[in-house]
Order: structure tokens, then C-alpha cells, then sequence
């Protein structure tokens, strides 16, 4: 990992951008809350964690912003599960979002110098 | 596995979410617990560690309540569900049309329900239109409340308020400080000839002072001037509207033309507008009193009606004192005419209305129990519509609506309803008041104006509005407060199965029988009373009596003779047509007007002091006139056809005038004079004593009473025909009518009745109130009864699952109806036992109204409570019994 941060970073750098994870995550295909926050925790390698008190409250939040969609869905054999899937809305909402990030991070990497390192 | 749902539940608590959406919330996040434990336990932990991981997930719940909050923050509210901020109006719009389809969906609550709001709704319209026009409408005249009448009060005597002589009239108003003005009117009739048919006009004589004083315009012409009311002037009258149409048709030049009225010929002056009346409807013509001196210091005949005009700032009160002080100073200077004689003031309304007032006041009350009964009723079909629509509540709830915002949907629903029953109330109320017209008694003033005006239809929408309030109120409150998430799951049991709305609907129910028992018992009171009334013998025979008035004019027939001649050749003729079985003429009849009494001197009796002399009903009568009316001779013998004036003058008198006056003694053979004696011809000897006949109504007790012969005496006219007959009496009228013609073309003949119908008459007042209330009971009954019914079917079906298995183990059917009736019985006595408490209180206001009954009357009492337990057993038995019926299996599977 090229840099480290600090636990309260950890938190700040968490709630800035776990609206974009939670979207990017939504851009293919629906999925569950627990589908969500598996797949998070996988592909940081463990590096970035939602628990449910963190995570769901933000599903609702977006989901109040109309950006997505929960609904519940029963599938053969199975309990009922509320799977969430980007909306129009959202779908705008990720495209920005994904510009600014990517200019927040070049404009950090510039400053701190670690594509010269 | 662990159920997280309590752990979850237990950190949402603080966030007050709608318990719907708490479910869903609770649900979700317990399956990603449950996700967490699993994979926990794949990795290889132990149950315990694995627990204690996924419950790691939830700390920071601080955290989760603050995000929750700030994502739970409502971002739009939802049309249906909708806060306190929103547009009120577009709510009430919603709603309403909301209401309207669902009483669209079902018509069968929405007809029953409508129909127990109309009809108490109707009655009430009906009776308030009633009251608005008899009681709380002014008169129509100017300054109505400064309008009094004057009587003389001779309540030694037996009348409390007694029309005064001209003399004290005309001392009244010269002496008084309290009046404007002052007026005197004077019962009489015309017999208008030479337009037409010869008629019989009921009329009045009047101070030139009325007019002015009552503040009325003619219609045409004017009214008398103060110069006419002088004796020997111009003879001038004026018209009513209604005689002015009937037999003038609307000639709008009758101003100036000349009638012949009794014989002498009356320049009409004026007629009046249609809507005056005074003091009848049945005053159609009046005339300048214009009394001569003799009249005018007369103190012995006591016949003058006096309306008199208060000052501006004079009390009541206070000119009751100022005639006080008048009738003393009269009492000295008049020791010989007016011992004993006050005056007392009444206000001219009160006279008018008559004494209907407590009738119609308490009617009100009665069609406001009967709407209060419709409203319980429309509550308990809400209560029971409300269990079914808890889901729909429930869902509503779960979007986010607030209680009070679906109390207002409830109302609005409520409203709606009962504004659709204050509709169709007015239609019912609008044919009500034709048929309730017929039943006013005719001497209640302003009865022919009833309507439904401006102000009855504010009261029907005022009543309305109340009543949905009413009884939209419990079943909205009820609706609200049970638990929506336990309705949403499967198989939830309805709220209003248990506890509070079984309660609610049996208290519903305890009010109805209560309030329809009070009003049974007032009906039940009336009735008795009314039965007994017509059980009262008038002490003569009602059948086959035709009976009319001939008045013969004064102009023609001046003297004693000539009318006797009239009388005896009209009863011949009369008594020769076939079907005709005897006639008779008489002052005037039984049960018809009191008055025409004279008071006597008994001969060796010392001479009574003023006021005390016998004052006696006289009646003069042809011979025939006893077995025409079938009044039976008790002593002596009856007047026949020789005593004429050629014999000495006999009487004959009743037996409360010969317990009266000869106590113990031989009436028969006694001897009286009608005033001084100054020659032994002046005495009339008593030969036979007759059976009392109710003089006036038949709840008075008789007064004493004598009969003279017509051809003996003429203190009195005899006016009244009347004719017993074989067949039809009514069919006769022509025949009759036609004789009389036969002897005097110009002879006008009026009123011709059957006894039958005066009998009636005479209790028309007993029976307009006691069929009004009698049918409102019936009504308040036949509600009660559905309502009890529809308690019990609802209560019986909640119930089959537990009758089926009663059923099963053996219980026999006698048992089970026990229980299921037993439930009813016990919410219709506890009922009944409230309502005999507030019965026992209320009936009293009713005790001015009732006849041989008191208000407490323990028969009525107990016949009617025993009435409403055998209407409330059936209503309770019919559904018992329907559900002992159901096969056991089908029971037990009944959810």
C-alpha cells in the first residue's frame, strides 16, 4: 500500500467515498446489503470495513436520495432479500462522483509526490 | 441460529420509526447477522465466537441511530399519508373522494347506514320546522314582544284568566300608564248573503285601534279609522285575503262596494294581506266594535278579548302592577261586579302558541334521542367496518400517516356519510311535515306557515355535520390505536375482536337500549293517557250524529218567537225525511266551547254575596234535544213540546249541578231564577235532572249545567244543529242542508261535522303528540333492535371457532344459544337499567301532558322494559341460533 492512514483519516477518507464504493459496487447489478459489504471488504483486502451500523444507514440515506433502489426479492428455495440497484439519478450521481475522485487523487499524488517515488 | 431481530429492535428503539417500516428495517439487518454467523462458523469459530462477531457488526450503534436518523428524515412526504403542514383543503378534497368511492364499493353498509341517519335526521328536521315556525318565529307583527293580552282574573270563581266586560275594558285602558295602546275584540259571525250561496262567515269585532297597534297594512284599501269606532257610524268592513279570493275572486275593485252582512249592508273598506291572521286563521271578516253606551258600561257579561301594545322600556311586570292597582281601585268602586276580580297580562305569544309549547319541546328532545340512537348504530357499523379495514390502516400507518391525519380521513368519511343521510332526511322530512300539518292541532297559531326555510335547512346541515362527528369519532379513535405490525403479519387477529372494541360496541349498545327506553316509556306514558282519555264518557252517544251551525240573524229574527217558529218547523221537517231518526237544536254542543253561563238565584237560599252567586252552563235546547244526543234522564222528566210560554218556565238540570246545589236533597221541584225575582213568573221549577256531558274536554271535569227550552227562554241562541241519524251521517249533510234552505233560502248553514270528528278534535292536541312520540319510539325500537342484532351477529361470528368446539366436545345446543343469548340479554338489562333511571328523571317534564297516569306510572314501566327485553331476546336469539347450526368441522376451521 503506497501510503498509510491514520485511524481518524481512515474514518473521514471512509464516509467521503463510501457513497462512491457503494455505487460502483451497484453499477453492474443489484445486490444485497451483506453482498455489499462482503464484496467492499474483499476487494480492499480488508483494508477498508462496514459493519451494519455504518452501512445500512447509508444504503437508506441513498436510497432516500432516490440515487438507489432497495427492493425485496424472493428467489426459489431462498428468503426474501432486499437487493439494491442504481437508479437514473444514481447513475449520474456515480459519473461525477468517479471525476472528482479521480482529480482528488491526482491532485494529492501531485502534491505528495508519490508518482515520483 | 441466534435471532437477531430483538438485538436489532433494541437499538432502533430510540429512532420511533413507524413500526411498519421498523419491520422491514429489523428483517434486513437481522439476515446480514445471520450471513455474518454463518461464515463465522464456516471459518471454523464456535457458536459463541461466531455470536459474538456478528454482533460486533452493531456496535457503534450510536453511530447507526445518528446515521439512521438523517437518512430516516423524510425527504418528500407522501400524498396519501400526508403531515399537519400540508394543504388542508387538497386533504379534505382527497379524502372525500376517497370516501365517496369507498361508499361506492359497499352499497349495503352505505343504504343502511344512510337510512338510520335520515330518519333521525328527517325528524329532527321535521319537528325543528314545527318549532321554528310555532315558537321561535316572531309573529308577524310589528314589535311582537311588546304584544300582551288582558284578562280579567277571577280565579275564586274557577277562571284564572276570563274574558273582561266592556266596562273594566274601557276603565282599563283610560286608567292605565303601562300601554301604548289598547284593544278589544269581540268573538262574532256574519251571515254573508247576496254573493252566492248564502255564507257563514266567522268574524270579529275590533277596536279601530288594532290595526295601528299591531302594525298591519292592508292589502287593498285601508284599514278603520278612529271615527268609526263610534256608535251609529258607517257600517264598513274588512276582508281576509282567503274570503277576498274565494268568493270576491280577487275583484280588485271591491274596495267601496257594499255586503250584506246579518241583514245590513257594510261598506268593504279593505282587505288584508294572506299572510294576516288574527287571532285564527278562521277570522275572515272584521268590523269596528263601535260600542253603544249600554255595552260600553256593561259589567256582567264578560266576553271581550283585549290585546294591548307595553310601552318601549315598560316591563311586563311592571305593567302587571300598574293593572293590579287598576283592578283594586275597580274592586271598591264596583263591590256589587268586581269582587274578586284582578287582572293579569299574558304575552300575546303565549296565547297564540296556546299550549302546545311543552308538547313540542319535548317532542325536540325525543327526535334528538332518536338521532342520538341512529348515531350509536352508524358507530357500531363503522366499529365493525373498521376491523376489516385494518390492513388498509395499517399500511397507511407503515407510509408514514400520522394519527391525526387519518382521524381526519376517518371523519371526512364520517361526514360524508352523514351529510348523504341529512339529504335524503330532508326529503323525509319535507313529506313528513305535509302529513304532520294535518295533525296540528287548528288552533295553534302560525301552523299553516310551517316550512322548511332557510334556517331549518342551517339546522339540518348544523345536525349533520354534529352527528358524523358524533359518531365518526369512536370508531376513528378505535382504528388508530391498535398495533399495525401485529395486523400486517398473516393471520393477525382484528383489533376489534377483543378488549376495547368489544367493549366499545357493547357500550354502544347499553346507551341504545337505554335511550330507546326512555323514549318508550314517554310513548308508553302518551298512550296510556291517550286510551284512557278516550275511555272518558262524554255522557252522550258520538254515532250517526251529523251536526252544523244556523245562525239566525238578528235583523230577521228579533224576537223569541220567530226563532222558536224556525226551530220547530225545521226539527218537523227534518224529522220527516227518511233516515233521519230525531234532530234537536242547542246553544251549543258538547266538548266545543265552554262559556255561555248565567248565574242564579235558588229560591229560599238568602241572596250569595257578589262573586260567590251559582254561576251555571246554560244551554238552550229544543225538547228533542236529550234523545237526539242520547243523554240519559236520570229524575223527573224531560222538556217536551208543551211547555211553551203559555206554562210556567221549567228547567231541567244536570247531576253535578243537583249534588251541587241540592246535596242530599230532591232536586226535582226545586225552584231558580235567572237574575232578581220581581214577579213569581220569574221563578223556573227544576223538572228533571239529566247526565253531566263534558262541556269543553274530556279531561275537565264537568260543571254544573241546566237546559231550557227555546220556547221558553232566549238568553242564549240556540245555534247549533244537530240531527241522529239511521245511515251514514255525513251522506245526509245535502238532505239537511237543503231543508233549511227550504224554509230560509237566505239561512247560511256551516260546519257541518259528524260528532265523531268534534270528539276527535277535542283530542287532537292528546293525539299529535302521542302519535309523533309514539312513532319516534318505534323508530328509536327498530333501531335499537338492529343495532342489538348487528352486535350480536358480529360478536356470534367472531365467536364460531369457539361454538364449533363446544360443539364437538358435546355441548348441546340449548347451552350454547344460553351462552351466546346470555351475552346479549346482559348488555340489554344493564341498558334497560340505565334507562329506567333517566326515564324516572325525565318523564316528569312530560306529567302536564298526561291523563289519568303519572309520570312514573309503574305499569308503563314495566310493560315497556318487558317489551324492549322480548325485542332484544330475538334480537339476539336469531344469530345464536344461526350459528349453533354451523357444522362443527366447518367451525373449527372458521378464521
Amino acid at each position: 500500500m503506497p501510503y498509510k492512514l491514520s485511524q481518524m483519516l481512515d474514518r473521514e477518507l471512509k464516509k467521503g467515498s463510501a457513497e462512491l464504493l457503494i455505487l460502483s459496487l451497484l453499477e453492474d447489478q443489484p445486490r444485497h446489503g451483506y453482498d455489499i459489504g462482503n464484496l467492499i471488504e474483499q476487494r480492499s483486502k480488508g483494508k477498508l470495513r462496514f459493519n451494519v451500523a455504518s452501512l445500512y444507514p447509508l444504503l437508506y440515506r441513498l436510497e432516500r436520495r432516490d440515487w438507489i433502489q432497495g427492493r425485496w426479492v424472493e428467489k426459489a428455495g431462498q428468503r426474501r432479500r432486499r437487493y439494491y440497484r442504481l437508479t437514473a439519478e444514481g447513475r449520474k450521481v456515480l459519473a461525477a462522483q468517479r471525476l472528482s475522485w479521480r482529480e482528488f487523487v491526482e491532485a494529492i499524488n501531485r502534491i505528495t509526490g508519490i508518482e515520483h517515488a | 441460529m441466534p435471532d437477531w431481530k430483538d438485538e436489532v429492535r433494541r437499538r432502533l428503539a430510540r429512532l420511533n420509526l413507524a413500526p411498519a417500516h421498523e419491520a422491514e428495517i429489523v428483517e434486513e439487518l437481522a439476515q446480514h447477522l445471520d450471513d455474518v454467523y454463518e461464515r463465522s462458523l464456516k471459518a471454523g469459530l464456535t457458536e459463541v465466537e461466531a455470536q459474538q462477531v456478528a454482533l460486533t457488526e452493531l456496535a457503534d450503534s450510536d453511530l447507526m441511530q445518528k446515521e439512521m436518523r438523517r437518512s430516516q428524515k423524510p425527504a418528500k412526504e407522501p400524498p396519501v399519508a400526508g403531515g399537519g403542514r400540508t394543504n388542508l383543503l387538497a386533504d379534505f378534497l382527497h379524502d372525500l373522494s376517497y370516501a365517496i368511492r369507498l361508499q361506492r364499493k359497499n352499497p349495503g353498509f352505505t343504504i343502511v347506514a344512510v337510512i338510520a341517519l335520515a330518519l333521525g335526521i328527517g325528524a329532527n328536521t321535521a319537528i325543528f320546522s314545527v318549532v321554528n315556525t310555532v315558537l321561535l318565529q316572531p309573529l308577524p307583527y310589528k314589535d311582537p314582544e311588546r304584544l300582551v293580552m288582558v284578562w280579567e282574573e277571577a280565579t275564586k270563581a274557577g277562571y284564572p284568566q276570563d274574558t273582561p266586560t266592556a266596562a273594566n275594558y274601557v276603565d282599563w285602558r283610560d286608567q292605565n300608564q303601562s300601554f301604548e295602546g289598547m284593544a278589544a275584540i269581540d268573538e262574532t259571525s256574519f251571515n254573508l248573503t247576496g254573493s252566492g250561496d248564502p255564507e257563514r262567515l266567522e268574524g270579529r269585532r275590533v277596536s279601530t285601534s288594532l290595526f295601528p297597534l299591531l302594525g298591519v297594512e292592508p292589502q287593498l284599501g285601508r284599514v278603520f279609522t278612529a271615527a268609526e269606532d263610534q256608535p251609529g257610524s258607517e257600517r264598513v268592513v274588512l276582508l281576509s285575503y282567503a274570503l277576498w279570493q274565494r268568493t270576491f275572486g280577487g275583484d280588485t275593485g271591491i274596495v267601496g262596494k257594499t255586503l250584506t252582512l246579518n241583514g245590513a249592508g257594510y261598506t268593504v273598506v279593505g282587505v288584508m294581506p294572506a299572510r294576516f291572521q288574527f287571532p285564527t286563521r278562521d277570522d275572515e271578516a272584521w268590523v269596528p266594535i263601535a260600542m253603544t253606551r249600554d255595552e260600553a258600561t256593561n259589567r256582567g257579561r264578560h266576553y271581550l278579548q283585549v290585546v294591548a301594545k307595553l310601552k318601549p322600556g315598560v316591563t311586563l311586570p311592571q305593567a302587571q302592577a300598574d293593572m293590579s292597582t287598576i283592578a283594586t281601585r275597580l274592586q271598591k268602586q264596583y263591590p256589587q261586579t268586581n269582587t274578586d276580580l284582578g287582572a293579569v297580562i299574558t304575552p300575546l305569544h303565549e296565547h297564540l302558541v296556546g299550549d302546545i309549547k311543552p308538547a313540542l319541546l319535548i317532542l325536540l328532545g325525543a327526535v334528538g334521542l332518536v338521532l342520538l340512537i341512529a348515531c350509536a348504530n352508524v358507530a357500531n357499523l363503522l366499529l365493525a367496518r373498521a376491523a376489516v379495514r385494518q390492513k388498509e390502516i395499517a399500511v397507511r400507518v407503515a407510509l408514514g400517516a400520522r394519527q391525526q391525519r387519518l382521524v381526519r380521513q376517518f371523519l371526512t368519511e364520517s361526514v360524508a356519510l352523514s351529510i348523504l343521510g341529512g339529504v335524503v332526511g330532508l326529503v323525509i322530512a319535507y313529506a313528513s311535515l305535509i302529513v304532520l300539518k294535518s295533525f296540528i292541532p287548528e288552533n295553534v297559531s302560525q301552523a299553516a306557515q310551517i316550512s322548511i326555510d332557510y334556517k331549518v335547512l342551517g339546522f339540518t346541515l348544523l345536525v349533520s355535520v354534529v352527528t358524523g362527528l358524533i359518531f365518526g369519532l369512536a370508531p376513528a379513535l378505535q382504528a388508530v390505536r391498535f398495533n399495525q405490525i401485529e395486523t400486517l403479519k398473516e393471520g393477525g387477529r382484528d383489533a376489534a375482536t377483543g378488549g376495547s372494541g368489544k367493549r366499545l360496541r357493547g357500550l354502544l349498545v347499553m346507551a341504545e337500549v337505554a335511550t330507546s327506553l326512555v323514549l318508550l316509556i314517554g310513548a308508553g306514558l302518551l298512550i296510556n293517557s291517550f286510551l284512557r282519555l278516550r275511555k272518558v264518557d262524554p255522557g252522550f252517544k258520538t254515532d250517526n250524529l251529523l251536526t252544523m251551525k244556523i245562525v239566525l240573524p238578528d235583523a230577521k229574527y228579533e224576537e223569541t218567537a220567530q226563532r222558536a217558529a224556525f226551530y220547530t218547523e225545521l226539527i218537523q221537517r227534518l224529522q220527516s225525511i227518511a233516515g233521519v231518526k230525531s234532530a234537536a237544536v242547542t246553544t251549543n254542543l258538547p266538548l266545543y266551547l265552554q262559556g255561555n253561563s248565567i248565574s242564579i238565584n235558588i229560591e229560599g237560599r238568602p241572596e250569595p254575596p257578589p262573586g260567590q252567586e251559582p254561576i251555571i252552563v246554560t244551554r238552550v235546547i229544543s225538547p228533542s234535544y236529550f234523545d237526539t244526543m242520547s243523554i240519559p234522564l236520570l229524575k223527573g222528566r224531560q222538556l217536551t213540546d208543551q211547555d211553551t210560554n203559555k206554562s210556567p218556565d221549567v228547567v231541567v238540570i244536570s247531576e253535578t249541578m243537583a249534588r251541587r246545589y241540592w246535596p242530599g236533597e230532591e232536586a226535582v221541584g226545586k225552584r231558580i231564577a235567572v237574575g232578581t225575582v220581581r214577579s213569581p213568573e220569574d221563578w223556573i221549577q227544576v223538572i228533571g235532572v239529566v247526565k253531566d256531558v263534558r262541556q269543553f274536554e274530556l279531561n275537565a271535569d264537568p260543571k254544573p249545567q241546566m237546559y231550557l227550552t227555546y220556547r221558553q227562554h232566549g238568553f242564549f241562541d240556540a245555534r247549533d244543529l244537530v240531527v241522529k241519524t239511521d245511515v251514514d251521517p255525513s251522506s245526509m249533510a245535502g238532505t239537511v242542508r237543503k231543508a233549511v234552505w227550504e224554509i230560509d233560502k237566505d239561512q247560511p248553514v256551516s260546519n257541518i261535522r259528524t260528532m265523531e270528528a268534534i270528539l276527535a278534535d277535542s283530542i287532537a292536541r292528546q293525539r299529535f303528540s302521542m302519535l309523533l312520540l309514539a312513532i319516534f319510539a318505534s323508530v328509536a325500537l327498530v333501531l335499537a333492535a338492529v343495532g342489538i342484532y348487528g352486535v350480536m351477529s358480529y360478536s356470534v361470528a367472531q365467536r364460531t371457532h369457539e361454538i364449533g368446539i363446544r360443539m364437538a366436545l358435546g355441548a348441546q345446543t340449548g347451552a350454547v344459544l344460553k351462552l351466546a343469548v346470555g351475552y346479549g340479554l346482559k348488555l340489554v338489562v344493564a341498558g334497560i337499567a340505565i334507562g329506567l333511571i333517566a326515564a324516572f328523571a325525565l318523564t316528569r317534564v312530560m306529567a302536564t301532558l298526561l291523563f289519568g297516569v303519572t309520570a312514573t306510572d309503574p305499569t308503563t314501566f314495566t310493560l315497556i322494559s318487558l317489551l324492549l327485553v322480548a325485542v332484544a331476546a330475538i334480537a339476539s336469539y336469531i344469530p345464536a341460533r344461526r350459528a349453533t347450526r354451523v357444522n362443527p368441522i366447518i367451525a373449527l376451521r372458521y378464521e
